[in-house]
C-alpha cells in the first residue's frame, strides 16, 4: 500500500467517474451563435417577470389620466405595481409579467383571475398609453379600468407565444413556464435530440426550418404572428392588421408561396434582433428585382422606405412597417 | 216584350264580354289593386293573364297579391310563370321558394331560394327572410353548417321568434328536419341547443356556455349532443373537445362529421397520423361532404401532400361554396403549390366572403410617403 498506489487508485477513480458523469449537453455546443444571441432578443424575452423588469426599472414612475381614472405604474426596490384610481378609491396590483419587448402590456391577476391591463407602456413615448384593441373600452368601475378580463383560454395563448413550457395539453402550466421562446418553441424536437446526445446515443434532428418555402413559413410564424387565414376567418380588417406580418406580407403581388427568397427568413433572422436599417432589407429585394423580376425604376436602395411604409396602428402610439410590399402611390388607401 | 228583354240581355252580355278584354281586365286590377281591393283584384289579374299568358306584370302582381293574402298554391303557379317569362328576378326566384316552403314543396323550394339568393339585389329584410327560410331547408336537407351558418345571419339580427330556435337547434344538432316535424320528446333538447346556439351567434359567452354544458348534462346519450358541445369547445379549448368528440362516435358511429371535426382538432394539436386515420374515414363514410372534404384536405396540406390536398379542398368549396375556412385553405395550398394565381383568386374569393370593408382613409397613415410621394422622388 504504498502512496503511489493510492495516488494510482484514486487517479484512476477520478477518471472513471468523470468518464461516467453524463455531459452537459446544450443546444450552444452546437448552435453556439444562435443561443448566445437569442435569448436577448424581443423572442427570447417575450414577457419581463418580477423582479427583473428593465425597462420598468428604467422608467419607475408613469402615469396617466384616462377615462375618468388615473393610472400608476411604479417600480420600487424591484417590484412594481399597477394602480389604478379614481373618487371612490384605488386599486393596486403587482405586475407579475410585462408582455412584450419595447411596449409592455401587463398580464394582471385579481380574485384568482387574469386582467390584460387597460393602460400599457409604450416605448415611442415613454410612457402609457390605452393598450392596442382596448380603445373603445369605456370602464364602468376599478375594475374594468384596471383591466380586461381574459378568460383561461384567452391568455393561454398569450402565454403560448410568449413564453415556453407555459402550455401542456391546451392548459395553462406557469409552474412550468419561462418566459421568452426557447430553442424547443420553435424546433421541436430540439430538447429529445440534445437529450440523445447527451446520452451517447444518435437521434433525428429536429426538422430544418430553413427547408421550408414562403407560404408554410408564414403559417409557421404565423401561429404567433397570424397567419393569412386567421386573420381573414377572423375579420381582423382595417389598419389594425398591419401587425400581422405574415397576412400583410401574403396580400403583397411579390408573394410568392412557393419561394424561398420571400419567405420571413428571408429578411429576419429569429435568432438575432430586429434590424431596423432600411438598407439592409435591400439584399433581399434584389435577390429578385433585378434578377427575375423587374427592377425599380427610382432606386436600388432603401426599398422598404418606399415599397413598405410606415403605418401608425390605430389610435395608438405604435408604428409598424407593413409587409405589404407594394408600388404605394400617394393618396392610396390602405389596402385591406 | 220577350224579345225586347232577351234583345237587352243579349247586348248586355256582350257589352260584358267586351269589357272583358284583356286591356280593361288589367286597367280594373290595377284599379282593384291600388284601392286595396285584392280578392276583386286577384280575380281580375287572373282572368288578364288567361288572356294574355306572357303579361309579366300581370303574374307578379298575381303572386304578390296571393302571396301577401296566404294563397300559397296560387302564389307558386304565377311566380313559376313569372321566372318562364323572366328569370332574371331574384325577388321572383325568392317569392317562388317561399310558397314553395309553405306548399310543402321543399326540395324545388330550396333551389328557388338558392337562385333568389344568388342574384344579390333583394333587400335587406326581404334577404333576411329569405335566409331564414333557406336556413331551414339546408338543414331538413342535411346540410347542416350551410343551415346553420344562413340561420346564424338572421339571428345575428336580433330575431328569436321559436322557429328560429329550433331551426338553430336542429342544425346544430345535425337532425335533418323542419321544426315542425321535430318529435315531441326531442324538442326541449333541439330548442335548448338552438337557445345556446343564439346566445353563442350574439357573443352571450357565459349563458352560451352554461346552455351547452346542460344541454349534455340533461341528454348525454342523445346523438349530436356531444357533437354540438364539442364544436364549441373546438374554439378555445381543442383538447376537452376532442373528448366530446370521441363520446360522439360512440353513440352515433355514422356521424362522419364527427370523425372530420376529430380529425382537425388532432391536427390542431399535432397529431397529423391520428388525425389522417380520422380524416380517410370521414371522407370515405360520407362522399361528397363538404366538412369531410375539407378535413382530409387540410390533414393532407399538413402533410405536404400538397396536389391531393388540393382536390379535397376544392371538392369542400364546390360543396359549400359560402364556406369561408375552405376558400382561406385552398388559397393556402395552392401558393404552397405555386399556383399563384389560383391563390390570388382564393384570396380575393375568401375576402369577398369575409366581407371586407371599402376603402378606408388609410392613405395619409403612410408615414414614409411613397413611391410616388414628393419626399421619395
Amino acid at each position: 500500500m504504498t502512496a503511489g498506489y493510492v495516488r494510482t487508485v484514486l487517479y484512476l477513480a477520478l477518471a472513471a467517474a468523470a468518464q461516467a458523469a453524463p455531459k452537459t449537453v446544450t443546444c450552444a455546443n452546437c448552435h453556439r451563435a444562435e443561443a448566445q444571441s437569442q435569448p436577448k432578443t424581443g423572442m427570447g424575452i417575450g414577457i419581463e417577470m418580477s423582479p427583473h423588469q428593465e425597462v420598468l426599472e428604467r422608467h419607475p414612475k408613469q402615469t396617466l389620466d384616462k377615462n375618468g381614472y388615473h393610472y400608476d405604474v411604479e417600480n420600487k426596490n424591484g417590484v412594481s405595481t399597477y394602480t389604478v384610481s379614481d373618487a371612490s378609491g384605488a386599486l393596486t396590483l403587482p405586475i407579475r409579467y410585462a408582455f412584450g419587448y419595447r411596449n409592455f402590456t401587463f398580464v394582471l391577476e385579481y380574485q384568482g383571475r387574469f386582467y390584460e391591463s387597460l393602460v400599457s407602456y409604450y416605448e415611442p413615448i415613454a410612457g402609457l398609453a390605452t393598450t392596442m384593441g382596448d380603445e373603445r373600452i369605456h370602464p364602468h368601475n376599478l375594475t374594468e379600468a384596471m383591466g380586461r378580463e381574459t378568460p383561461e383560454p384567452e391568455v393561454t395563448p398569450c402565454f403560448g407565444c410568449h413564453a415556453s413550457g407555459a402550455v401542456s395539453q391546451g392548459k395553462l402550466t406557469l409552474a412550468t413556464m419561462k418566459p421568452g421562446l426557447t430553442c424547443e418553441h420553435c424546433h421541436a424536437g430540439a430538447e429529445a435530440h440534445m437529450l440523445a446526445i447527451s446520452a451517447g446515443k444518435t437521434a433525428p434532428s429536429p426538422r430544418k426550418l430553413g427547408e421550408m418555402a414562403a407560404e408554410e413559413m408564414s403559417n409557421f410564424c404565423g401561429e404567433c404572428h397570424r397567419t393569412w387565414e386567421s386573420v381573414v376567418t377572423m375579420r381582423l380588417f382595417g389598419e389594425k392588421n398591419v401587425r400581422f406580418q405574415p397576412y400583410r406580407l401574403a396580400n403583397s403581388q411579390c408573394f410568392l408561396g412557393d419561394d424561398k427568397r420571400i419567405r420571413c427568413t428571408a429578411c429576419h433572422d429569429p435568432h438575432v434582433e430586429l434590424v431596423h436599417d432600411d438598407a439592409s432589407y435591400d439584399r433581399a429585394c434584389l435577390a429578385c428585382h433585378g434578377v427575375t423580376q423587374k427592377t425599380c425604376t427610382v432606386s436600388n436602395k432603401n426599398c422598404v422606405s418606399c415599397h413598405m411604409p410606415k403605418v401608425q396602428a390605430p389610435l395608438n402610439p405604435t408604428v409598424f412597417t407593413d409587409h405589404n410590399i407594394r408600388v404605394v402611390h400617394a393618396g392610396d388607401p390602405y389596402p385591406q | 216584350m220577350r224579345s225586347a228583354r232577351f234583345f237587352a240581355v243579349t247586348v248586355g252580355l256582350s257589352l260584358l264580354a267586351r269589357a272583358a278584354t284583356f286591356d280593361e281586365l288589367a286597367a280594373q286590377a290595377a284599379q282593384a289593386r291600388r284601392g286595396n281591393q285584392i280578392p276583386e283584384a286577384i280575380e281580375l289579374y287572373r282572368q288578364a293573364v288567361q288572356l294574355r299568358a306572357t303579361w309579366i306584370e300581370g303574374w307578379w302582381f298575381l303572386g304578390t297579391l296571393s302571396y301577401a293574402t296566404y294563397k300559397y298554391g296560387d302564389c307558386e303557379s304565377a311566380f313559376d310563370q313569372f321566372v318562364k317569362l323572366d328569370g332574371k328576378r331574384a325577388l321572383a326566384w325568392s317569392l317562388l321558394g317561399l310558397c314553395e316552403f309553405e306548399t310543402g314543396k321543399y326540395d324545388p323550394a330550396l333551389d328557388h331560394l338558392r337562385t333568389g339568393l344568388a342574384g344579390k339585389d333583394l333587400a335587406p329584410e326581404v334577404e333576411a327572410g329569405v335566409r331564414f327560410h333557406y336556413g331551414l331547408l339546408l338543414t331538413r336537407a342535411g346540410l347542416f353548417d350551410q343551415g346553420n351558418r344562413e340561420l346564424n345571419r338572421y339571428a345575428q339580427g336580433g330575431a328569436h321568434e321559436p322557429m328560429l330556435i329550433a331551426g338553430l337547434g336542429l342544425s346544430a344538432l345535425r337532425q335533418p328536419l323542419l321544426p315542425k316535424d321535430v318529435p315531441a320528446e326531442r324538442m326541449d333538447a333541439v330548442m335548448k341547443a338552438g337557445a345556446a346556439e343564439r346566445s353563442l351567434v350574439l357573443g352571450e359567452i357565459e349563458t352560451a356556455a352554461t346552455g351547452f354544458q346542460e344541454l349534455v348534462k340533461e341528454y348525454p346519450a342523445m346523438a349530436g349532443v356531444h357533437y354540438l358541445y364539442g364544436t364549441y369547445l373546438s374554439y378555445t379549448r381543442p383538447e376537452e373537445a376532442i373528448p366530446e368528440f370521441r363520446r360522439e362516435l360512440e353513440l352515433n358511429p355514422d356521424n362522419a362529421e364527427a370523425d372530420a371535426m376529430l380529425a382537425l382538432l388532432l391536427l390542431r394539436v399535432k397529431d397529423p397520423a391520428g388525425a389522417l386515420a380520422y380524416a380517410k374515414k370521414a371522407a370515405e363514410a360520407k362522399a361528397a361532404d363538404a366538412l369531410a372534404e375539407y378535413a382530409y384536405g387540410e390533414v393532407l396540406l399538413g402533410t405536404g401532400e400538397l396536389r391531393p390536398a388540393i382536390a379535397r379542398l376544392e371538392a369542400a368549396a364546390r360543396l359549400d361554396p359560402a364556406a369561408l375556412q375552405y376558400h382561406t385553405a385552398l388559397a393556402t395550398a395552392y401558393s404552397r403549390a405555386g399556383r399563384h394565381e389560383d391563390a390570388l383568386r382564393e384570396r380575393r374569393a375568401a375576402m369577398e366572403l369575409a366581407g371586407v370593408p371599402g376603402r378606408e382613409s388609410g392613405a395619409q397613415n403612410a408615414r414614409s410617403g411613397g413611391a410616388d410621394s414628393p419626399e421619395n422622388r
